[in-house]
């Protein structure tokens, strides 16, 4: 029977549980670290910036599930924050000022794009905020800016190693055409590509430029067949434009090597170019079916292709490194304030993505340690499927180690 | 001679699709006197419906050639039902309204491009290659399925052509263009016209996608270069005037092949702006634009 002092005592007992509840969600949102996000998310690159925020939020739940982040005697966990920043400087300004300003976001998990980066740079430093960035230009890194780290390989460290690679398995290559798209990306990626080519003893006998969003690629792919090089570099164009300028090359006849140092993914690029993409060598792009993948990537990158429609790169798995780095690094400095975990950050080791244990450094290139130590790793599009070639590993890594 | 020939053959590959598409756009501008910024929204959705029904009907066991037909007749459709919906829900009110309905195309760019990339998803997709092989002229080696697709276009635009100047339609259309308010004291029904005008335009735009699915990279975005492309053709060759688009795509597509062998695709690019300007500055309403 439901008496009046049973119902009464059920409502009691209800009540306190409500409060107990919600007391404990309370105390569990003040242990929340937002990490800010500033990525593209419409637009030709809004896979990249999906993926990031797939991956962020992936890093984000892996960590709460080994038990947060612990400083102070306090347990904190992470949530992922992501604003669109379109891939340009005007878009990427807006969101820094949401991130920094309006949502008071001190941490910034990843940025893409080196534009919207900078734009994002100018106002994290001045206000403090500890920014982990996918940007590739150097000219974003050094003492002047001691709260940014890069946290995946850029054109400095893949290049170098990477056209070394090329020129010992082809011996015969002399000259090569490089093609890059004109924005601050490209253009920091081409200076580079031009040094470590001519370095490795080959010749740059031209170099192009083109708008990104182009369809038409056989204009520019009649110039580069004419130029008849040995070696076409696509450096830093992105992997579905670059399968279609391969493409436009074989039906016009030209044979050669081909590369894109910094090509990060294999799908895109072999769905647009097909078999005339066969051959072509890479710098930044990760091979997920391979004796080297561990289970735990195979069952990210499974994850990650159910949510987003294609394999993970390189670019996207930086936004869970930069996660774990700053688990580490609070933890190290046993600090949550920006400027102590920064601080932390080059002392710190940390298992990457990469499945080996990370650190920042290149002090010796950029005056400060702020460039994530990881493997390059070099890999070959053979009989339609991606396959790692070489893996290199820097000497500064194999001395952390 | 030889580049001179190639340069020229991909200048017509190129420009067949760009006549097309600007067909649309002055179109609709020459009936309803609106710039309409969603046309590539439908060329669009045409090209990433026939990049996932071509491997659908493919997986179905329905041969290679069958099942792109079929998935381009389904493509163009839906693309001018869409169309229809935003004619009969939006453009309706904001006829000869160059602001309201400039506002309201872009409005439907961000939705649809939004909608698209919710649904259709920001991986690219390609169709597998229809038709195998390279064929060679004077020298000259192009895909056949580029040629065969550029040859479908070309008789696309003499099919509008043909209509515009012959058909009953046509002389409607043209009479709606040139004075509305004078045609429909002719008795010219000028809604119905705007509305089967606006029709053809997005058909056109939606068979352009269509043909352009297994050439290209498609994805939610491709629309954005060929609706900045389409619009400087009809510019240059006038706002309205059917031969100013045809002559404006030729124009901007030899520009493009020609600047992009001889410089590179971004000095092209800037290129066609600075024509543009010139050609502006002497002739403001474009080539063959009326008053």
């Amino acid at each position: 029977m439901f008496t009046k002092d049973r119902i009464a005592k059920v409502l009691a007992g209800s009540a306190a549980a409500a409060l107990l509840t919600c007391g404990a969600s309370a105390s569990h949102a003040d242990e929340i670290i937002k990490l800010g996000l500033s990525i593209p998310l419409s637009g030709a690159a809004a896979n990249w910036g999906k993926g990031s925020e797939w991956l962020c939020n992936a890093a984000a739940k892996e960590v709460a599930d080994a038990g947060g982040v612990k400083v102070g005697g306090k347990v904190y966990n992470y949530k992922c924050v992501a604003y669109d920043n379109k891939y340009n400087a005007a878009e990427g300004t807006k969101v820094a000022q949401t991130l920094l300003n309006r949502d008071g976001i001190r941490f910034i998990g990843g940025s893409l794009g080196t534009a919207p980066v900078k734009a994002l740079q100018s106002l994290s430093e001045r206000e403090g905020a500890l920014h982990f960035t996918t940007a590739w230009g150097s000219s974003i890194k050094g003492p002047k800016f001691p709260l940014t780290f890069t946290i995946m390989n850029t054109v400095n460290e893949i290049s170098f190693p990477l056209t070394r690679y090329v020129k010992e398995a082809n011996p015969s290559i002399k000259t090569v055409s490089l093609l890059n798209p004109n924005d601050a990306t490209g253009q920091e990626t081409e200076a580079l590509a031009r040094k470590a080519w001519t370095a490795a003893g080959v010749q740059v006998i031209s170099s192009d430029w083109y708008d990104r969003g182009t369809t038409e690629f056989q204009p520019i792919a009649s110039k580069m067949a004419a130029a008849k090089a040995d070696v076409i570099d696509l450096a830093s164009t992105p992997p579905a434009d670059s399968g279609v300028v391969f493409k436009e090359l074989k039906v016009l006849g030209w044979k050669g090597v081909q590369a894109v140092q910094v090509g990060t993914g294999a799908e895109g690029i072999i769905a647009t170019g097909g078999a005339a993409v066969d051959g072509t060598y890479m710098g930044a792009a990760m091979v997920f079916d391979s004796a080297l993948t561990t289970p735990k990537q195979k069952k990210l990158n499974d994850a990650a292709k159910a949510a987003i429609g294609e394999s993970l790169n390189s670019v996207q798995i930086s936004f869970y490194d930069s996660v774990m780095a700053l688990k580490a690094a609070m933890e190290a400095s046993q600090s949550i304030d920006p400027k102590l975990v920064a601080a932390a950050l080059p002392t710190v080791k940390f298992e990457s993505f990469y499945g080996v244990a990370s650190g920042f450094g290149g002090k010796d290139v950029y005056g400060t340690p702020q460039q994530i130590l990881i493997p390059v790793i070099v890999t070959q599009i053979k009989n339609g499927k991606l396959t790692e070639v070489r893996r290199i590993v820097s000497e500064e890594m194999k001395q952390r180690k | 001679m030889q580049t001179a020939l190639q340069l020229l053959f991909t200048a017509l590959q190129i420009g067949s699709i760009y006549i097309l598409f600007s067909l649309g756009l002055t179109l609709i501008f020459g009936v309803m006197k609106i710039v309409n910024f969603a046309h590539g929204q439908f060329f669009t959705l045409s090209a990433l419906l026939v990049s996932v029904l071509v491997p659908w009907f493919a997986h179905h066991d329905v041969p290679l050639l069958p099942a792109y037909l079929l998935a381009a007749v389904i493509a163009v459709a839906v693309s001018v039902a869409l169309g229809m919906l935003t004619y009969q829900f939006g453009f309706r009110f904001f006829q000869r309204d160059l602001s309201g309905s400039f506002i309201l195309s872009i409005g439907l760019v961000l939705l649809l491009e939004g909608a698209y990339l919710h649904y259709f998803g920001g991986a690219v997709r390609t169709v597998p290659p229809i038709i195998a092989g390279d064929v060679s002229i004077l020298g000259v080696t192009l895909t056949s399925q580029r040629l065969l697709l550029g040859l479908a276009a070309i008789v696309a635009t003499g099919a509008l052509y043909w209509i515009l100047m012959v058909t009953q339609f046509g002389k409607a259309m043209r009479a709606v263009a040139i004075d509305h308010e004078a045609a429909m004291l002719q008795g010219i029904p000028f809604k119905r016209i705007a509305f089967q005008g606006f029709a053809v335009a997005t058909l056109l735009g939606a068979v352009a996608g269509a043909l352009l699915a297994p050439i290209s990279v498609i994805s939610p975005t491709l629309g954005a270069d060929y609706l900045i492309k389409g619009f400087i053709a009809v510019i240059i060759g006038g706002l309205g005037s059917v031969p100013g688009a045809i002559i404006g795509s030729l124009f901007i597509a030899l520009v493009e092949s020609i600047g992009g062998f001889y410089f590179d695709p971004s000095i092209a690019n800037l290129t066609i702006f600075i024509l543009v300007m010139l050609v502006l500055m002497v002739r403001p309403h474009g080539l063959l634009g009326n008053r």
